[in-house]
């Protein structure tokens, strides 16, 4: 489906160049007392927004590199910010 | 409209301001539920909440396809019962099922995939399902219309055979647990939107809808794709889903050419003909979350490729409906069915990804035994939402699922 997404190296290409790299959950849980729970709240847990989500791409066949941006998950759309209309 | 037409599961009833139990979404599994609840239970009063029509979601959109041969021996048990229930339902429900068990065919395209099905026909065979595993010869006589030569992309070895799989017609299920559940009582509310779950001293008391607010002490989450949106927004209950848009598509009417299901996890394409002549074919899952439910000239191209290769005589068919729906998806590849302790009186059955059709019946069965009594049955226990804190994944698959970031 159409899906557009602006790699910040390259800018503006197709979606199928890019790999999707799952919800932004803020940085990887410290390991010292870390719990299971906790671990499976980073590994697995998602709050499947039907809506604008922040979330991680890499542009995997492009410069490779990793980076975050605002999805409407309803419509496939990037949006500029979290506060814009879904 | 001319000719007054009667609904199969008689007028809609006024919402109450109170029921026994409600059950969010009118798929099959929301449905199978509440017609073991008043039929097993003597839990009559009970509401189905629908926000758009039943079997809007997942349950009017997949390609119909049951089968009892899965991975894990906590799973196949649960798709036995649900196989051996068609032609029982049929009767039951007084409804043609349009259950054709012409049996399923999975290719296998290399020795390690070869192997790797002579692990799952020993688990089947081990519980009584009925599974072979075949060589490329013997595929070819039970499907003429294979292309078994060493000279496609991914030439065939051999393949699974499970003789009592088949394809059922989904529309009709969904009508006739419909009318099965209505006729026990149930009410059955469309274009109804539940809206908030109300929870005090961790018990469900209520359930908001766009109509008005139900009272109620049980609750069975049963949303298809929305089930995981729905369980963190509603109760903040975060769960290990993925929702991906899926895609299948149907050709022009043929005469009858393809009397099995046929499968292949390598071409990424599977068919079987429907008893109206079409190839229902399918399916392509989007690399990336989305709730859309678009379909893609991308599938169409990889359809036809795939299709022209396995079944040659297929070139130059045309396609004639390209839909898509709605997948919930797990990283074991088996579903969610958990309840009754986060929160008293909550429910879910949810995860079916693109395999909950097969299961619909069974599954409401043993959820109804849930719901009515509190107590997990046996047979839903292996389907608990901890087993993720445990490290305890399924193994439904073989290999990592691609929509994840850790593959
Ligand atoms: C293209 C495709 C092909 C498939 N092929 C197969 C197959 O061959 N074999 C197989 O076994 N499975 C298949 N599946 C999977 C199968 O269709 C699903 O797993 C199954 O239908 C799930 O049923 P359900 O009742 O849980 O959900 P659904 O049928 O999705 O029902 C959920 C319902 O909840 C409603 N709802 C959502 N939110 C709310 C709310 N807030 N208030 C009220 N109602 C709400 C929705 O409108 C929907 O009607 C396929 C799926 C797709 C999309
Ligand atoms: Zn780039």
């Amino acid at each position: 489906m159409a899906l557009t997404l602006t790699c910040p190296v390259c800018g503006k290409r197709n979606g199928y160049e890019f790999r999707y790299g799952g919800e932004e959950k803020g940085p990887r849980p410290d390991e010292a007392d870390l719990t299971p729970q906790a671990w499976c709240e980073y590994v697995h847990m998602n709050k499947c927004v039907a809506g604008i989500q922040k979330e991680w791409w890499c542009h995997k066949d492009g410069c490779g590199v990793w980076f975050t941006t605002h999805r409407n998950t309803t419509c496939n759309l990037e949006v500029d910010t979290p506060e814009a209309q879904s | 409209m001319l000719r007054k037409s009667k609904r199969l599961w008689g007028d809609q009833a006024a919402l109450k301001s109170s029921y026994d139990a409600v059950i969010i979404g009118g798929g099959l599994h929301g449905l199978a539920a509440a017609y073991f609840l008043a039929r097993d239970h003597g839990i009559k009063n009970v509401a189905v909440i629908e926000k758009r029509f039943l079997g809007f979601g997942g349950s009017g959109r997949n390609t119909a396809i049951v089968r009892a041969n899965q991975r894990t021996q906590q799973n196949v048990p649960l798709y036995k019962e649900a196989l051996e229930l068609w032609p029982i339902l049929t009767k039951e429900l007084d409804y043609n099922l349009m259950f054709f068990n012409c049996g399923n065919l999975n290719l296998m395209h290399s020795e390690a995939a070869m192997n790797t099905a002579r692990m799952n026909v020993a688990t089947a065979q081990f519980h009584g399902v009925e599974s072979h595993l075949i060589d490329a010869k013997q595929c070819k006589e039970l499907v003429p219309a294979l292309n078994i030569s060493k000279d496609i992309t991914y030439p065939i070895f051999g393949a699974m055979y499970h003789p009592p799989g088949g394809i059922l017609r989904h529309d009709a299920i969904v009508w006739g647990l419909a009318k099965g559940a209505a006729k026990h009582g149930v009410h059955l509310h469309q274009q109804t939107e539940v809206t908030g779950i109300g929870v005090e001293n961790g018990k469900i008391v209520s359930v908001e809808t766009d109509k008005g607010r139900i009272k109620t002490p049980r609750v069975l989450n049963a949303a298809g794709g929305y089930s995981a949106a729905l369980s963190y927004q509603m109760l903040g209950i975060k769960l290990p889903i993925s929702v991906l848009t899926i895609q299948a598509m149907v050709t022009q009417p043929l005469k009858p050419i393809l009397d099995h299901v046929v499968s292949s996890g390598t071409y990424h394409a599977y068919a079987n003909q429907t008893l109206k002549g079409e190839i229902a074919t399918g399916a392509h899952m989007d690399a990336w979350p989305n709730y859309t439910t678009q379909t893609t000239a991308y599938y169409i191209k990889h359809q036809a490729e795939a299709l022209s290769e396995m079944l040659p005589c297929l070139r130059g068919v045309k396609f004639m409906r390209h839909w898509g729906g709605l997948a919930d998806m797990t990283p074991d590849m088996a579903p969610i069915m958990d309840g009754n302790n986060l929160i008293e009186g909550y429910y879910m059955d949810c995860g079916w990804g693109y395999f909950g059709f097969k299961s619909c019946a069974a599954t409401g069965k043993y959820m109804a035994q849930f719901i009515s009594s509190g107590n997990c049955p046996e047979m839903l226990k292996p389907f608990n939402l901890s087993r993720f804190e445990q490290n305890r994944l399924m193994g439904e698959t073989a290999a990592l699922v691609n929509y994840t970031p850790d593959n």
